[in-house]
């Protein structure tokens, strides 16, 4: 048995070489060094013959593809919200704004803020009768800033006892522009806010900010601050 | 059983009814808040389309939290073998919900060393170092100076390759004689995206809108076609964050006889993703 084994692989190596120096039989001269290292390991593999049975069967196993599927990420935030701005020198008024919040780390997000009031009176317009120092549309207060924020104390609230919200108190800050008086003006602005999650995609967020600007709208230019308290809704998607 | 790799559930639908729920909730306080959760309810048990990927717990457990924070007490464990869908991912922590409909929030690290149901790690990107150097987006804001005028900016960009990147920029300046806004589409190329500091050189064009302070005698507003070529430098933070100064050589193609030439630097926080 084991030496017609050994006499088949023979064989079989011996037709081989002869197979292959015919395929390269344009490049003989180069092709008779290899040829012999081949010859001695295809003799020393059918001396050990033996201890390695020849494959009889192809495994005709097909790799099972797994298509997974895409993992929804929800970093983005946007929402509407409504609250009152302090217009230096104009009163407090009703303001609206919308945001966008990109939350890159659970501690970090960016935010974008765009909102619009309408400036009230100075008190010297109210006291003086007529006069009137701005037009109705110059008393558009329109503004937007790029924030950073910083999510401060994460938790959670409890609304009695079976009801469990997270929420966070969370701190930015960051630069824009306020359009105001037809001027626009470099502002830089900082606050803070409370957020609330009733679910995981819908968060209610208190909030308040100080923009700062550099006006000379009453005769001498000044820093001023407009404070802004907003309540607005979010999603995230 | 036979392990499955998805299983199905509809959230886009649970969505639009907890969104009608809430509107409820906000108009009839208490009873509304009890239709809300009814309203899941139905929600979660109707005909589901989205499929959702499940992964299986390798290692002895994986610990569920009750917030997608690190300060958020573990309320919940899913044993070795056993398997949890994932629901969606917030920054670095997963949604997951376990074999029981037990559902909590799970952090990136453990999840790395879940598997899939062919016994394959699973793979997601993680805010590191790596992920700078290969990543899909940017996202920046930041501040600088353009011909004399404060400037705010916005970009984002869009990784075509580690080193080749499509950007748009969003800008207003705000200067003594003139306000604008200035929007501009390039190519940047980070030459060594590997490196912790790394340059970038850039190329680009756009349309500078113009108008003239008030207080001074200019005609009126103008819009110009303007291009730049610029170079920088970008440096990684930590996590997903990374810091990004440039120069930016403008020439504004002007109507009048001559080209504007103007200089703009700039310094911006950014994220990848």
């Amino acid at each position: 048995m084991e030496s017609s084994n050994r006499l088949l692989l023979l064989a079989a190596v011996l037709a081989a070489t002869a197979a292959m120096s015919g395929c390269s039989i344009f490049r003989r001269d180069k092709v008779e060094q290899p040829q012999t290292e081949e010859q001695a390991a295809a003799e020393e593999e059918a001396e050990d013959a033996d201890s390695t049975p020849p494959r009889v069967i192809e495994p005709n196993v097909a790799r099972r593809k797994i298509k997974t599927p895409k993992i929804d990420n929800e970093n983005w935030e946007i929402g509407v919200g409504a609250g009152f701005v302090s217009i230096e020198d104009f009163g407090t008024n009703p303001s609206y704004a919308a945001q966008i919040s990109y939350h890159v780390t659970e501690d970090f997000f960016f935010r974008a803020d765009l909102g619009q009031s309408t400036a009230g009176k100075t008190s010297f317009e109210t006291l003086g009768g007529d006069i009137e120092l701005l037009t109705g549309d110059e008393r558009r207060f329109t503004y937007y800033s790029l924030s950073l924020g910083y999510n401060f104390l994460p938790g959670e609230v409890f609304l009695g006892r079976d009801t469990a919200m997270n929420s966070g108190f969370y701190v930015m800050g960051g630069i824009g522009s306020v359009k105001f008086a037809g001027d626009n003006r470099l502002t830089l602005n900082f606050g803070a806010g409370f957020r609330v999650l009733p679910t995981d995609w819908l968060a209610i967020h208190l909030g308040v900010q100080d923009r700062v600007f550099d006006s000379d709208l009453l005769g001498e230019t000044k820093v001023t601050n407009n404070m802004e308290m907003l309540l607005s809704a979010t999603v995230f998607f | 059983m036979e392990p499955s790799i998805t299983t199905t559930r509809s959230r886009r639908l649970r969505r639009t009814s907890l969104a009608l729920a809430f509107v409820f909730a906000c108009s009839l306080s208490a009873p509304g808040l009890a239709k809300e959760t009814e309203a899941e309810k139905a929600a979660k048990e109707q005909a589901a389309q989205e499929k959702l990927l499940q992964v299986f717990i390798s290692e002895p457990y994986l610990e569920l939290s009750t917030g997608p924070g690190r300060g958020y007490p573990v309320f919940h464990s899913v044993e070795r073998d056993a398997s949890v869908d994932v629901l969606f991912r917030r920054t670095d922590w997963f949604k997951v919900r376990d074999e029981r409909g037990v559902e909590g929030w799970a952090r990136a690290r453990d999840m790395r060393r879940t598997k899939l149901a062919d016994g394959s790690p699973f793979v997601f990107n993680l805010g590191d170092r790596d992920g700078f150097t290969s990543h899909d987006w940017e996202l920046g804001i930041g501040g600088g100076d353009y011909g004399g005028a404060n400037l705010i900016n916005a970009y984002g960009a869009y990784s075509l390759t580690d080193n080749m990147k499509v950007e748009l920029t969003l800008s207003q300046f705000l200067g003594n004689s003139s306000n604008g806004y200035k929007v501009e589409a390039g190519i940047t190329h980070v030459i060594v995206p590997e490196w912790r500091l790394s340059p970038f050189l850039e190329l680009g064009t756009g349309v500078v809108y113009v108008e003239p302070r008030a207080t001074l005698v200019l005609p009126e507003d103008r819009t110009d076609q303007t291009a730049y070529v610029g170079a920088g430098l970008r440096f990684y933070l930590t996590r997903r964050f990374f810091v990004r100064a440039d120069y930016r050589w403008h020439t504004i193609f002007t109507s009048r006889d001559d080209n504007e030439e103007l200089e703009e630097w700039k310094v911006l926080i950014a994220c990848f993703f």
